[in-house]
């Protein structure tokens, strides 16, 4: 029997590739170090330790009383409904884009081999491009600049934070969308095909039941990233709790903060729940 | 029914899969074709069915150069042929009644094959086709739970729910007991014969595809090897035909013995016993 070193010798031979990778790694970190300003000391000095202390002590106990507590109700219940509605412009926006954005839906691949050259590409190459850069123009831009430009659009309040987290996460779900699409067994698909199957027979027969488990896992997902991003854009007027976190740090009242934060924390808390259920009912 | 002449297929590897096949079949036949594995069976099922498109060469159907075909007409010549894959090629995560309906796909609306997947329809033909391949049980059963065998009588089920007017069956037993493999063989063959359609089958095994077939393709390197009924096969041409495809030869030897795998079920075929 051949030994182990006779039938992989590349494994044994010698090669510089992972002693180049660790010297690049240690310069990139020591680069990052120096320019992103990294310096520990600054966390320990006299007035740092001071101002987290001033906060320690302003935030406990923190702010329980009812009237207070009573008025959280409304934006927590704002930062909820902003990441509903918000998803579900996320959805509307990212699964048709997503759809287009699959090239072996639209031109590549065994669905495409009868189809003619001129076709493919203008009725399909045309409309995969087009969705493709829309998706990525959506996503590269942060939630928080599409928020300060919809406040400028449309004014304060919830909407414009529905709006960012619509534009923003439908431009990842369309991305995650094509991705998951592209992944899918084609041999099934080939045989709706051959059986005189159009695309949407194909669609709904092969290819959404295939990947409905990855679909709806990774748009619970986002909707708990929602909760989270529809909180920080309250700090630039898009209602919801964020606007009250901020408006008490602004007052120094840092009791309220604490609470806030907690309240925040259930909410992300309950919507982890929820979105178990749903994915232990789906992905089977 | 089918008509081919020098049709080639490379793919865009450089394998060339058929290397100048010419044949005809009649409507109404039924033909095995056999041969050692890498012959391009299975390629030249895919072009028969109208998924692959031949790099030269010409196919037509009942007359019709298939290069001219095109949307809706495309799509209603892709409807009148049914295919069994080698691998069973279902949607794991569809109900069983699903993917014996989705035999309709050809035929039917988009709104009509969405509110079916809401609300089967046609759950009746679906429930009499799923009795006729034996397992009637199995309508609402997940199809990824079922047995490869099972999922394999799904894929007829669909043929059937479809009705095309050829069935192309590709190894539709290779993943069956011997006994399950020979009720397959003649339930094809049968089927085929109700309702006159026109059968072509790949077969691993040479045992069933002489003793159930009038005529016998040959296939070897992308070309057709021979082409003749049953009783004209001689030891000698499937000898030449599986050369240097050692595993097969074994099958071969056992066929003189009567011990192959298809146990009790065969007798030693004529001329196999040196
Ligand atoms: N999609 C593909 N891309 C590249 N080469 C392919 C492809 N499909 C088949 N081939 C090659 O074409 C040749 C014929 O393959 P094919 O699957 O038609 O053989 P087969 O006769 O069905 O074999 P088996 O009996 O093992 O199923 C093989 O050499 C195979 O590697
Ligand atoms: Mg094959």
């Amino acid at each position: 029997m051949a030994r182990p070193a006779d039938r992989f010798p590349a494994s044994t031979a010698k090669s510089a590739f992972p002693y180049l990778l660790a010297v690049a790694f240690a310069l990139t970190f020591a680069l990052s170090l120096r320019a992103a300003q990294v310096d520990p000391r600054l966390l320990f000095d006299a007035q740092a330790l001071g101002n987290v202390a001033r906060f320690v002590r302003g935030a406990l106990p923190p702010k329980l009383d009812p009237e207070f507590l009573g008025m959280l109700a409304r934006p927590a219940a704002e930062t909820i409904q902003i990441s509903v509605m918000g998803m579900v412009i996320a959805v509307l926006l990212g699964a048709p884009l997503g759809l287009l954005a699959t090239s072996s839906l639209t031109w590549r691949g065994i669905l495409h081999e009868r189809v003619t050259r001129r076709a493919r590409l203008m009725l399909g190459a045309a409309p995969y491009g087009a969705a493709r850069a829309l998706l990525s123009v959506f996503r590269s831009i942060p939630e928080y600049v599409w928020a300060l430009m919809f406040v400028r659009a449309v004014g304060l309040g919830p909407f414009p934070g529905v709006l960012a987290i619509g534009v923003a996460y439908g431009g990842m779900l369309g991305k995650v969308y094509s991705e998951i699409l592209e992944a899918v067994n084609p041999r099934p698909l080939e045989t709706l095909h051959a059986a005189g199957a159009g695309k949407a027979g194909v669609v709904l027969y092969g290819l959404l039941p295939e990947a409905l488990p990855h679909v709806v896992s990774y748009t619970l997902y986002r909707w708990e990233c929602a909760i989270r991003a529809s909180a920080i854009l309250g700090f630039v007027g898009a209602g919801g709790l964020g606007q009250q976190i901020e408006l008490s740090m602004r007052m120094f009242q840092f009791d309220e903060v604490l609470t806030l934060l907690a309240v925040l924390l259930l909410l992300v808390g309950t919507v982890d729940f929820i979105s178990g259920r749903i994915r232990a009912r789906v992905v089977r | 029914m089918y008509e081919l002449r020098d049709v080639r297929k490379v793919f865009d590897d450089g394998s060339v899969a058929l290397d100048g096949m010419s044949l005809t079949v009649g409507a109404g036949e039924h033909v095995a074709f056999i041969g050692p594995s890498g012959a391009g069976k299975t390629t030249l099922f895919r072009i028969l069915n109208l998924t692959l498109r031949p790099t030269s060469g010409m196919l037509r159907l009942n007359g019709t150069d298939v290069a001219t075909l095109s949307g809706a007409d495309l799509r209603r010549a892709r409807t009148s042929i049914g295919t069994i894959y080698q691998q069973h090629n279902l949607v794991g995560r569809l109900r069983v009644v699903h993917n014996v309906l989705a035999g309709n796909l050809g035929r039917w609306s988009t709104l009509t094959a969405l509110g079916s997947l809401l609300r089967p329809r046609a759950t009746d033909e679906a429930a009499r086709a799923l009795a006729q391949v034996g397992i009637p049980e199995k309508l609402y059963a997940r199809t990824d739970e079922l047995s490869g065998g099972q999922q394999q009588r799904v894929a007829i089920a669909r043929v059937l729910i479809q009705d095309p007017d050829v069935v192309l069956a590709d190894e539709p037993v290779s993943s069956v007991d011997p006994t399950l493999a020979v009720s397959i063989v003649t339930l094809l063959r049968d089927i085929s014969n109700e309702s006159r359609k026109t059968l072509l089958m790949n077969l691993h095994s040479v045992e069933l595809a002489l003793t159930y077939f009038p005529r016998i393709l040959g296939i070897r390197e992308g070309r057709v090897h021979f082409d003749l009924s049953p009783d004209k096969v001689s030891p000698e041409m499937l000898e030449e035909l599986y050369a240097g495809h050692g595993d097969e030869r074994g099958e071969l030897a056992a066929l003189g013995e009567g011990t192959n795998s298809f146990g009790k079920a065969c007798r030693p075929l004529p001329g196999f016993d040196r």
